[in-house]
């Protein structure tokens, strides 16, 4: 192998290597506005279908005007998977503003497990008006964003 | 190589398969454990709340196809792709039939083509087992009533036998690669047990790996990676990138361990 075709070998493997490098040294894709928007979208999901479930008059997944605030537990970063705490404010069924807390442990794939801190949200079960129970959908929750 | 010679290896191949108990076994296992845990989710109280759809086990019954997926996806789906692709070579050597098998009028490529084919035929034919009794046991033994997917949003019966039949499909091409890795290891170590456990190990491993912050690129080159995509699907709307970059993960698995078993079998000296 001539020079100049060992010298473009190594100019084409210095550019893989740097591509690599560069993509192994970027910030992790599980970040707060990711998270936060997750758990919007979810969240107001999940109380329409909640709503649905205990036969009360049907609402809109954009009427309960869902925001949420993430940040990371024990790390002063602001990305990375593991464990994050969410404070979710809503409108109620009954248009009062709400306040709920989560716990999230997040994946580094983008996946994630919510959990109401504390007993709020009626607990992990609710009682329906004929005695029967049913999964407090809002309780504890899983979910998925793209990390891309 | 024919078409006509590789037919007759995997005809061979697949009437010694036919006889193997590890096969039959693994098999019926795939058929029957969803049975068996659908069963168990219905007369107990505690649910599989670590795995995605875990909580949804009892509300719907096509939340047991992705619990089974996501459960599998940790050692059953690397155990299924390797139990046959990791010993379909060593077994020669285990037994010292290499030179039987290439004294016959098959041409080296002829049986390496058919030994493979029987392995990701066999690969295949596990996963669609195992996909079909999951879902079969969901809807009836649980039922099939809508299923919340991972935004929250309600799938109808039929959006989430589509989607469900998206992830599982999904999860193919990477049990593919892992049986074209145990090929490779069967051939280049002469052991089933490296054939068979490694895949399994190293999935293992990968899946741990992956549970920690680190480099993204080197966590989207895990084959592992791969059977997790499916959970674009189950989102509103769905996201595919994870699912285009496991799935190319997996073909490049697939295409070099294939190439490397291949030169590595033509170029073994069998003599001796």
């Amino acid at each position: 192998m001539n020079r100049p075709a060992i010298l473009i070998r190594l100019r084409r493997a210095l550019v893989v290597l740097a591509a690599i490098a560069a993509s192994c040294c970027g910030s992790s894709p599980i970040t707060a506005p990711r998270i936060e928007q997750a758990i919007e979208t979810t969240f107001a999901n999940l109380v329409h279908v909640q709503v649905g479930w205990l036969r009360m008059s049907p609402m809109d997944a954009s009427e309960f005007r869902v925001t949420a605030s993430c940040r990371k537990q024990l790390s002063g970063s602001d990305a990375g998977s593991g464990d994050w705490t969410c404070t979710v404010r809503w409108l109620g069924p009954d248009r009062q503003t709400l306040r709920d807390t989560f716990d999230l442990f997040v994946t580094t794939d983008g996946c994630y497990t919510a959990t109401a801190a504390g007993e709020s949200l009626g607990g992990p079960r609710l009682e329906m008006s004929d005695g029967s129970k049913v999964r407090n959908l809002l309780y504890a929750f899983d979910g998925c964003f793209d990390p891309t | 190589m024919t078409i006509r010679g590789c037919a007759a290896v995997v005809n061979v191949e697949c009437v010694k398969l036919a006889a193997q108990i590890k096969a039959r076994a693994a098999l019926a296992v795939c058929a029957a454990g969803p049975f068996a845990f659908a069963a168990a989710m219905r007369v107990q109280s505690s649910l599989p709340e670590d795995t995605l759809f875990g909580r949804s086990v009892k509300e719907s019954g096509f939340a047991v196809p992705l619990v089974v997926l996501g459960f599998a996806a940790l050692w059953v789906f690397p155990l299924l792709a390797s139990v046959v692709g990791g010993d379909v070579f060593s077994a020669e050597d285990r037994y010292g039939t290499w030179k039987m098998v290439l004294t016959r009028s098959r041409s080296r490529s002829e049986v390496f083509a058919g030994k493979v084919v029987t392995a990701l035929a066999f690969s295949l034919l596990a996963v669609g087992v195992l996909a079909v009794s999951s879902m079969a046991a969901g809807v009836l033994l649980v039922g099939s009533q809508p299923l919340v997917n991972l935004s929250g949003v309600l799938l109808d019966p039929a959006q989430a036998t589509t989607r469900i039949a998206l992830a599982w499909v999904s999860i193919l091409l990477p049990s593919l690669g892992l049986t074209a890795t145990a090929a490779l290891l069967s051939i280049g170590t002469r052991s089933s047990v490296v054939g068979i456990g490694v895949p399994v190990v190293v999935s293992l491993a990968m899946q741990l790996a992956a549970l920690v912050d680190g480099p993204e690129a080197i966590r989207q080159l895990m084959i592992s990676s791969a059977f997790g995509a499916w959970h674009g699907l189950l989102a509103e709307p769905p996201y595919y990138g994870p699912l285009i970059r496991g799935t190319a993960v997996s073909a490049a698995y697939f295409a070099i361990c294939l190439a490397m078993a291949y030169r590595l079998l033509l170029r073994r000296d069998i003599a001796g």
